[in-house]
């Protein structure tokens, strides 16, 4: 009988087999099983494919979708549904990053307690922490063009304002995907040439890396030849310094200073800039920029640091580049829900890191304060303490891609912007209107 | 009784707001009833156990004085004996020491090398002989005898077992289980409103009358363990409410196969206090299972891909879970005959043969269960780690070899760790188990309330998922734990077992058990792929719950806690 003892360990080993998988499976369900719960499949939160429970609203409570279980609902406003649809999303799916995808879970109201059980089978009201009526602005102001609005706070990390255009009308029927990028949300999904934005961190690369930098001067001709290569701006910017230099936003400049730098300390700053990896939106990963800093080429490593070449950027990710110089060089993660707590008002959002050193950070930014003076002209943006830096993206088109991207530096509104338009000019004449107007709607509705 | 009935289904009908109160209430009160009921009856069965009863003493010259706490004892040099002379000139099994049913004892020589002489009579290896207490027995040119245990020694033995924790008074879980059944019933009219059978109400109030008057019958024969019956009832009650909200008018087959299961472990319980009469029954079993099987081969018909299944007279079964029973007995065997080959042979040959017959049905997830058992029983038998892996190895070849040949089960390994990708084809049902299960949290819809139940064998291969959409992930895995604990019973009920028979036959149940539910649950939630296999007690369907009711009674055999089990009679020891 004692050799049967010890033998029948092996029944216990059976059992601990058994125990393990349930354990497994347990540590499964607590992590995902919001995730299981709001698939497709449960008919008890989908009626036809379509979610039936919740409500999605914006910073100031207006409904942007209501889901029930005769269909969704949304907004009353046509200019409301086109300028949101992208953060709100579609209740297909379509739109993978929409609100309506990412914070399913929430928006049944799943708990790990209660599973999906609810007595009223209403769902839960999520709010975000975009503004719809800024979001409309922006909509207004892009038109009829494909381009991008992205604000956020550099402080709690809460974003205000993502616009992508083209968009539709997600109550008028869901088109089907043709082609034209409905779907496409340019902020989070696109990689864009990013041109002269490009230069801030060029920039950056030149505060930490060239100590001379204060007796730097470039002779503009216009043409700025190198090695048998134009690096043309539009017009002779004549003898420039480091400052003038991002203020014109010379290229000849720009070029001879990237190659002072190099191509090993601009892949550094590239990567610490935070522009290299994906931005995390609540668990939605933004797509990831590229760029290549060849050291045996200084023609292609000038034009990539001057934002052209290879260059291809994240707006997302941009923007918290422009956030992290605006939070003396410590970027802050973005959300797109509104955190219940007041903590969060409090601390500030999650710390993505420090970007930059804090004295690299201040004069970034009060270069780009210099641009918005000497370039951009102060009366343009009246009653905002604005940072700035505009682009034109050369991108083989006729026309060239428009930026301006920045931060504005106010009590009530910290915000760091993005703002792109395809094909839509001059950068500061196209696109710093566009920041100008949204920012103001922004401080209009939330002062 | 049935005017209350209509008086909760018109206030839920009216008062729909109500109603989903009540729900919300009562998902907190089951978890907690079960909770108790179960962790109760766990902590009880696994906390009383029972001191070794000292049958006779083992003197050695020079000495050795040893007790006898087991029915069946090698002697023997090997360390692993029960009897452990450390002699050179003894062999490494000696011999075996066999207490029979009318206190006398047996000894037979197992040595071919080193001889036993009892009263200078030489014995021959591989025969039993009656010897008496106070006999002189020489083995190996080592003198010793067998003493009888005095009376005070058997006075002293009671004293010591009046001493051991009594197993938990029954009252209070019965009390809790009855008051889990009557909310039940109230939650299955809120939620199923007009599509509750009276079938299925009548159901779950006889398995509460059963279940009581089980306990008072054997109560008052002087039985006082009855965890491993509790937890089986509660596990039934979770069935009975799993059937109504699948398909209420099915939930009175299940009761009445529960009532027939239940009669064949008190037969079963009776039948095998007498190891002689159990024994001589083997031969029969295998008989029975070859024909049942070979019918089963013939006028087999398919349901959900494997033709496991037999409909005679409009009566449907699956033979293979009857086959079990059988299984687990001819597996079981005597110290005695773990030492003879022909018996380990025929083993062998009978377990080739069941998994030959699933092998043409294509169940290969019953294949798994008596391939596992198999491999699970003969370790016990002989202890050969090394053989037990070789054949488990080759086994696994074989399987891989018919796994090419069985497109159906096959599909089923290509989707295993990713259905989600899978979501509408092969991986329709573990997606949708995962799913609905996550959608009933910790605490559950209620039951009736869940969604599960509209998806292909969502209440037998798929139940994990369904009671954790209506009943919680908590009751879930404490089922989980149930099945835990009876095998963790089987485990220790060796250390005061009698016959070696016995133990092995419940730590054979408990295997089956064990497979079942790991394949059940692993399979249902992506950790293994589906095999179709269901949940003991759980799972409807007639035979399994039949066969899960009557697998309890080798559990039982087992159970050696003082005037606990009704498969050991009564205080015997002091005849
Ligand atoms: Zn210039």
């Amino acid at each position: 009988m004692r050799k049967q003892e010890r033998r029948a360990l092996i029944c216990l080993l059976l059992a601990m087999v058994l125990l393990t998988g349930v354990v497994v499976f347990g540590a499964r369900f607590v992590k995902e099983g919001g995730k299981w719960a709001s698939f497709y499949g449960n008919s008890q939160i989908y009626t036809e494919g379509v979610i039936n429970r919740g409500t999605v609203c914006d910073r100031n409570d207006e409904v942007l979708l209501e889901c029930t279980s005769d269909g969704p609902y949304y907004s009353d406003d046509w200019e409301v549904r086109r300028a949101t649809v992208h953060a709100v999303g579609d209740p297909h799916g379509n739109i993978a990053s929409g609100a309506i995808n990412i914070f399913k879970s929430q928006l049944i109201g799943y708990d790990i307690l209660n599973g999906t059980y609810d007595t009223s089978a209403q769902g839960k009201r999520i709010k975000l922490t975009i503004d719809a009526r800024a979001n409309v602005t922006a909509y207004e102001m892009l038109g009829d063009r494909t381009g991008l609005v992205g604000v956020y706070n550099w402080k709690t990390g809460e974003i205000l304002c993502m616009v992508s255009t083209p968009t539709f009308d997600p109550a008028d029927g869901i088109p089907e995907d043709d082609g034209n990028g409905y779907f496409f949300n340019n902020f989070l999904d696109g990689t864009i040439t990013p041109g002269s934005t490009f230069k801030l961190v060029t920039a950056a690369a030149v505060i930490d890396n060239l100590p001379g930098r204060d007796s730097f001067l470039f002779d503009c001709d216009g043409v700025n030849e190198y090695n048998g290569v134009d690096f043309t701006d539009v017009e002779s910017h004549g003898e420039v310094d480091f400052r003038g230099a991002l203020a014109q936003s010379c290229n000849g400049a720009f070029g001879e200073l990237t190659r002072e730098v190099g191509a090993s300390a601009m892949q550094e700053y590239t990567e610490k800039a935070g522009l290299t990896e994906p931005v995390d939106v609540n668990g939605v990963m933004s797509a990831r920029g590229s760029f290549t800093f060849p050291a045996d080429d200084n023609v292609t490593l000038s034009w990539a640091g001057i934002g052209q070449a290879d260059d291809l950027v994240n707006p997302c990710a941009m923007r918290v580049y422009m956030g992290a110089i605006a939070n003396d060089g410590e970027a802050v993660q973005p959300t797109l829900i509104k955190s219940a707590t007041f903590l969060r008002e409090l601390t500030g959002g999650k710390t993505l890191g420090r970007y930059l050193e804090k004295d690299t950070a201040r004069e970034l930014r009060s270069m780009m304060k210099n641009n918005v003076v000497e370039n951009y002209g102060e009366y343009n943006y009246e009653g905002l303490d604005i940072y700035a830096k505009s682009g034109t993206a050369e991108t083989g088109s006729y026309y060239p891609d428009a930026w301006f991207v920045g931060f504005t530096d106010d009590e009530n509104a910290p915000y760091a912007f993005v703002v792109w338009v395809k094909e839509g000019g001059y950068g500061s004449e196209v696109a710093g209107p566009i920041a100008r107007e949204v920012i103001r709607t922004l401080e209009q509705n939330n002062s | 009784m049935e005017n209350i009935l209509y008086r909760i289904l018109n206030i839920a009908q009216t008062y729909p707001e109500l109603a989903r109160e009540v729900t919300t209430v009562l998902r907190w009160v089951f978890v907690v009833l079960a909770a108790y009921i179960l962790l109760l009856s766990i902590f009880s069965l696994l906390t009383t156990r029972c001191t070794p009863e000292i049958w006779g003493y083992f003197l050695v010259e020079n000495g050795g004085n040893y007790p006898i706490t087991h029915w069946e004892n090698v002697i023997g040099r090997s360390r692993s004996a029960d009897i452990n002379i450390p002699v050179r000139t003894i062999s490494g099994n000696h011999a075996i020491l066999a207490r029979r049913d009318d206190t006398k004892w047996i000894l037979k020589s197992l040595s071919e090398t080193s001889d036993t002489v009892v009263n200078g009579y030489k014995l021959i290896p591989g025969r039993r002989y009656l010897i008496n207490t106070g006999d002189e027995i020489v083995a190996g040119g080592v003198h010793c005898t067998v003493a009888p245990a005095s009376i005070e020694e058997s006075r002293n033995n009671e004293k010591m077992r009046r001493l051991d924790k009594e197993p938990v008074a029954p009252w209070m879980i019965l009390l809790a289980i009855t008051l889990f059944q009557m909310l039940t019933i109230v939650q299955l009219i809120i939620s199923m409103g007009e599509d509750l059978t009276p079938g299925a109400v009548i159901s779950i109030v006889l398995l509460c009358v059963v279940m009581w008057t089980y306990v008072m019958v054997f109560k008052a024969m002087g039985r006082k363990g009855f965890e491993m019956e509790m937890i089986a009832f509660f596990m039934t009650t979770i069935n009975l409410a799993v059937t109504s909200s699948w398909n209420p008018g099915n939930t009175v087959k299940e009761f009445v196969s529960m009532m027939l299961g239940l009669s064949l472990m008190i037969f079963m319980c009776f039948y095998m206090r007498d190891l002689e009469r159990t024994r001589r029954l083997k031969p029969v079993l295998i008989g029975l299972s070859v024909i049942v099987l070979i019918l089963n081969l013939l006028l087999g018909t398919i349901k959900y891909g494997a033709a496991n299944w037999i409909t005679i007279g409009g009566f449907s079964f699956q033979p293979s879970e009857i086959v079990k029973l059988a299984f687990i007995c001819v597996g079981a065997g005597t110290l005695e005959e773990l030492y003879q080959k022909n018996s380990t042979i025929m083993y062998a040959a009978f377990s080739l043969f069941c998994l030959g017959c699933l092998a043409i049905m294509g169940d290969f997830g019953t294949a798994l269960i008596f391939f596992t058992t198999y491999l699970v029983v003969s370790f016990l038998r002989s202890g050969d780690l090394s053989r037990m892996i070789l054949t488990g190895v080759g086994a696994g070849l074989m399987g891989l070899m018919v796994l090419r040949f069985k497109p159906y089960i096959a599909s089923r390994f290509d989707v295993w760790g990713h259905v989600w990708e899978f979501a509408d084809d092969q991986g329709y049902q573990q997606t949708r188990t995962m799913s609905f299960g996550a959608g009933g949290g910790l605490l559950g819809l209620g039951a009736g309330n869940g969604s599960l139940k509209y998806v292909g064998a969502s209440s037998t291969d798929l139940v994990f998922g369904f009671v954790m959409e209506e009943w919680g992930f908590i009751i879930a895995v404490l089922l989980v734990l149930c099945i835990i604990t009876l095998t963790i019973f089987a485990v220790m009920s060796i250390m005061a077992g009698r016959s070696t028979f016995f133990t092995i036959c419940a730590c054979g149940a408990a295997t089956i058990f064990l497979v079942q539910t790991i394949l059940n649950v692993f399979g249902a939630v992506d950790l293994f792929p589906l095999t179709g296999v269901t949940f003991p007690f759980v799972s409807t369907g007639g035979t399994s719950m039949l066969t899960s009711w009557a697998m309890l009674a080798y559990f039982k055999t087992a159970d050696m806690r003082r005037a606990s089990s009704l498969a050991v009679e009564k205080e015997e020891h002091n005849a």
